[in-house]
């Protein structure tokens, strides 16, 4: 399966990037949590699985990945609904499927599943500019799993899916009228949403992200104290272990939502630009393996799993200087979470991929 | 064609995607360094504010000794429980929870942070001083579960004074400094405990001692989790006082058979050393108790205090005026002698009374005492010789040598607020009455009546001065002061003023006090064998006679006042002081206690063993009412004059 000669094609660099940042994680989450616990490894564990299953994405051929794609996609929905009865509840969301040694979140694998099931829609369309039908579609394919993780309800993870259904269409050809007018809507929409969309929790996160200081003991507080955790770290940080914000727990869950607080706290601005320079590095590497790739779907499907890490990666990395509402999104990588890090291993197997069957028939 | 078109537009479009995602991150680079370069400092000091505490350590006050190296008060350790609400989410809950664990009420719990709300939040609010251990293990446990974790124990070092209040008056209270004090003196700080009265306010300065700070960090949840720095608190200077335990103690103990014999519970004593001024033993009765207001006084305690008729928190050895009576004759009979107006055999024929001014002054024995030298109208107390002495004299030569006495000014004893006393004289009334003096008042001054009044505190000086020859020694209390490294000694304070004093003459006066006691005089009472006491009782009215008969049924104690100026021995006193009985009906009951007081004094100092408390059947106090049937058997004044009964 795995020739000789597409070993060559493995994009080595971009795997070293990935796995500093795992590390960079796990560095970060071993400060944050105090030592050798029990997250630690459960953080070792996750990159070993995630590592695996990444190898799993590389070998299969991602053209025969993408021939089944539809199956994936309903398993992935079907375990959604599953999750929406049956899920472990906790923080007063279900998002978990209980698998006794292991939580399993299946929300982090629609987003892959989402980007294999667009890719071969638009990829194999023998039509030649994208229409309108073919946009309804792709929406809708969007909007199935959306809505089921924001029942659980997980509104964060759940808008991770847009982009992924967005830049899919855009490179597909999307005209740039439809955009503008998908913009509008947006704003129009946006209000009507407020109104009945959001529910209260959600609403006072983003009412105390405009003022923090209205609710400086509840929800303004994260926002509050992220500020702080990342503007006291300065230009060489804290030192490893030696901030106050995480290590004080002034700032909660320091090894998960607000990891990279911790990081700016401890390893200060210097550490910051490295973090986001290898996570930029990671970024352009796949948009390169999207360029090089052989067929559209390659393109579409790099595209797809790319948008969803990127938007999680710059929303958390706002929020985490306190620059966005405070919501419950992970940074990919890095964040504690063994869902997360497969989900996203796995996702950057198939770019791996894309990129190393480019000459490949 | 058309893949090529394909091909190109993905190219532009991933073009364009590369751009913003490069752009997106240098936004997200400034972002951070503005945060973390620009903002750093802000950031960095709400950081620290957030994980640093710092908590007071109190300093305890110095501790206080007797002349003889006895501990007098010294410092125990209190826990007070507080609220810290600098990390408080929800501060009614946490009140409600720390009503119910400590056992408060929730609503005086909810006053106390009410009345501390605008303070800042880092500053704990103090909610239980002086908590019992109960109390205490009751929060630390709930602490440890998290459940309270905005309440603070601390300890802290708070005063302990010896029980039963003895020498209350003179050691004072502490308590919380008040806003106008820290905005006199800037070393002053909101919280500090202060002393508020006797030696703890006078001394407060040396007392006191320096805070110590201690800088924690602390968790999210307020928990200690190491200490970054401390300065450990400064003692308060160590003093000793001049005070005498064992006399002290044998001052209160008389007090307290007059207590307990219900003769009266009020009137104060002061021993001193005529020849140096240090006092060796201060009371002044009823008393608080000063460890009431160590931890803070509670509301309840503080209403009984100022509430009580008696007035316990007066301190009357420094703030009461009253009559000193017959003891005020020995004044008048110096005045006489350095005058030259009359000599120590110099004679007067007393009949029970006399007639000055067209007036009947009376004198205490009904039959009178026939003709009496000095040295014997001070042994038998007679009235009529000393009106007429102080006719003679008239009212300014009398007003000079009992100032020189040290009546009628300050003592100048390092306790705060000394009132003066009054010793009349022709240019007082012109100025404070615009009236001339009669010379027909002078005569009931002359038997410490009328307009004089004493404060107990200058009675003693008045006595030491006597003993000392004309030297007003300056009373004080404070012996040596240890810094740290060992006892310093004070000098003593220079005397107020002093004044020759024919020998011979004032012989005769210390004779004639030597009789009063030794003698078949009035304080025969006061008598320690082996021991030259001499001394002088003194009975003075509080009302006069018709404002008595009028007062009958207003239930107020008329009683009279009883006085006892003493100093032992005769010849080179080394001892001189006053016991003065409140409504004590006789002086000569005054003369029983002082008798404890002495014994105790002359037992010390032959190293015998000290003598137990008396009862009220050692004392036999007399209560008989001198003006009850069989007495007065109307003796009227033809005025409203008092009239002039004094033994």
């Amino acid at each position: 399966m795995l020739e000789r000669r597409l070993y060559y094609h493995i994009d080595w660099a971009m795997i070293a990037g990935i796995f500093a940042l795992c590390a960079i994680g796990l560095a970060q989450i071993f400060s944050a949590t105090g030592g050798f616990t029990r997250i630690y490894y459960t953080q070792i564990y996750g990159i070993l699985v995630g590592i695996f299953a990444m190898a799993i994405c590389l070998t299969i051929d991602y053209r025969s990945m993408a021939d089944k794609s539809h199956w994936i996609y309903l398993a992935v929905l079907v375990l959604l609904m599953y999750v929406l009865f049956f899920g472990v509840v906790r923080g007063g969301s279900r998002r978990w499927i209980d698998l006794g040694v292991v939580n399993l979140q299946p929300s982090e694998f629609a987003k892959a599943a989402l980007a294999l099931v667009l890719a071969k829609f638009f990829g194999e369309s023998r039509r030649g500019a994208i229409t309108r039908e073919d946009l309804a579609i792709a929406g809708a394919l969007t909007a199935v799993p959306l809505l089921l993780v924001a029942r659980q309800p997980d509104l964060g993870t759940a808008v991770t899916l847009i982009p992924v259904g967005f830049a899919i269409a855009y490179v597909a050809g999307m005209p740039m009228r439809i955009i503008g007018i998908l913009a509008l809507v947006g704003v129009l929409v946006a209000p009507v949403a407020w109104k009945f969309a959001l529910k209260d929790y959600q609403k006072e996160r983003i009412s105390t992200f405009l003022d923090p200081s209205q609710d400086a003991k509840g929800a303004g507080y994260q926002q509050i104290q992220a500020r702080i955790t990342v503007g006291s770290g300065g230009l060489w940080g804290k030192g490893f272990t030696k901030g106050t914000q995480g290590q004080l727990r002034f700032l909660p869950v320091a090894h998960n939502d607000f990891i990279f607080s911790v990081l700016a706290e401890e390893q200060g601005f210097a550490g910051v630009l490295v973090t986001l320079g290898l996570y930029l590095f990671v970024i352009l590497r796949a948009l390169e393996a999207a360029r090089l790739a052989k067929d559209r779907l390659g393109a579409y499907l790099v595209l797809g799993v790319l948008a969803s890490f990127t938007f999680q990666v710059i929303y958390n990395v706002t929020m985490s200087a306190g620059l966005a509402p405070v919501k419950g999104l992970t940074l990919p990588l890095m964040s504690y979470g063994g869902s997360s890090m497969i989900a996203t291993l796995a996702a950057f197997g198939l770019i791996l991929n894309v990129r190393m069957r480019r000459f490949t028939n | 064609m058309a893949i090529q078109e394909d091909r190109r537009r993905i190219t532009t479009r991933l073009t364009v995607l590369q751009v913003a995602s490069v752009a997106v991150f240098a936004a997200l680079s400034i972002s951070f360094w503005f945060l973390q370069i620009v903002e750093n400092a802000r950031y960095e000091e709400m950081a620290a504010n957030n994980h640093q505490r710092t908590l007071a350590l109190r300093a305890p006050r110095g501790v206080l000794y007797d002349r003889n190296g006895q501990v007098l008060v010294e410092n125990r350790s209190s826990f007070t429980i507080s609220i810290l609400r600098e990390h408080t989410k929800d501060l009614d809950r946490t009140v409600r929870m720390l009503s119910e664990v400590a056992g408060l009420d929730v609503n005086d719990v909810r006053a106390i942070v009410a009345r501390h709300r605008s303070e800042p939040s880092y500053r704990p609010i103090v909610i239980v001083d002086d908590a019992s251990l109960a109390q205490v293990a009751a929060i630390v446990a709930r602490r440890l579960d998290f459940e309270l974790p905005d309440v603070v124990v601390e300890e802290v070092p708070t005063r302990q004074y010896p029980t039963e209040g003895i020498a209350a008056h003179l050691f004072g209270y502490v308590g919380e400094v008040n806003d106008a004090m820290v905005a006199a003196d800037e070393s002053l700080k909101s919280g500090d405990l202060v002393g508020q009265a006797g030696i703890e306010k006078i001394y407060n300065p040396m007392l006191m001692g320096k805070d110590g700070a201690k800088v924690v960090v602390v968790n999210s949840l307020g928990r200690e989790i190491r200490t970054l720095e401390e300065v450990a608190p400064t003692e308060g200077k160590r003093l000793q006082l001049t005070i005498d335990y064992d006399l002290q103690k044998a001052v209160d103990d008389g007090f307290k058979v007059a207590r307990v014999a219900r003769l009266t519970n009020a009137g104060a004593a002061i021993v001193l050393n005529p020849n140096t001024g240090e006092v060796l033993a201060y009371s002044s009765e009823p008393a608080f108790d000063p460890n009431a207001f160590a931890a803070g006084i509670d509301r309840a305690t503080w209403a009984s205090l100022t509430s009580d008729d008696q007035r316990p928190l007066n301190d009357r050895a420094l703030q009461g005026r009253y009559s000193p009576g017959s003891t005020f004759k020995m004044a008048v009979a110096l005045a006489g002698l350095q005058e030259g107006v009359i000599t120590p055999d110099f004679k007067v024929n007393c009949v029970g009374g006399a007639n000055f001014y067209g007036r009947v002054f009376k004198c205490w024995r009904r039959g009178g005492h026939g003709t009496t030298d000095l040295r014997h109208a001070i042994e038998q107390s007679c009235d009529v010789y000393f009106y007429t002495v102080a006719n003679i004299l008239g009212i300014d030569k009398i007003n000079k040598w009992a100032t020189a006495l040290g009546l009628g000014v300050k003592s100048g004893i390092d306790l705060p607020n000394e009132v003066t006393g009054l010793v009349p004289s022709t240019e007082w009334k012109r100025e404070k009455m615009h009236e001339k003096w009669y010379a027909g008042e002078t005569i009931s001054v002359g038997i410490g009546q009328g307009q004089v009044s004493v404060t107990p505190v200058s009675m003693a000086v008045y006595a030491a001065t006597l003993a000392n020859g004309g030297t007003r020694v300056t009373p004080h209390l404070l012996k040596a002061v240890d810094e740290g490294n060992g006892w310093k000694p004070v000098a003593a304070p220079e005397p107020q003023s002093k004044v020759e004093v024919d020998h011979d003459k004032l012989q005769a006066i210390r004779d004639g006090m030597w009789g009063v006691v030794n003698g078949g005089g009035t304080g025969n009472r006061a008598r320690v064998l082996g021991f030259d006491v001499a001394g002088k009782t003194g009975t003075s009215q509080v009302i006069s006679n018709a404002g008595r008969v009028a007062a009958a049924r207003s239930g107020k104690d008329l009683r009279d006042n009883g006085w006892f100026v003493f100093f032992a021995p005769r010849d080179n006193p080394e001892i001189a002081g006053i016991v003065f009985l409140e409504h004590g009906v006789h002086g000569p009951n005054a003369a029983r206690v002082a008798r404890h007081i002495l014994s105790t004094y002359y037992a010390k100092k032959l190293g015998k063993p000290l003598p137990p408390p008396p009862t009220p059947q050692d004392m036999q106090f007399d209560f008989s009412d001198p003006y009850g049937p069989g007495h007065m058997q109307g003796v009227e004044p033809e005025t409203d004059e008092p009239v002039n009964v004094t033994n």
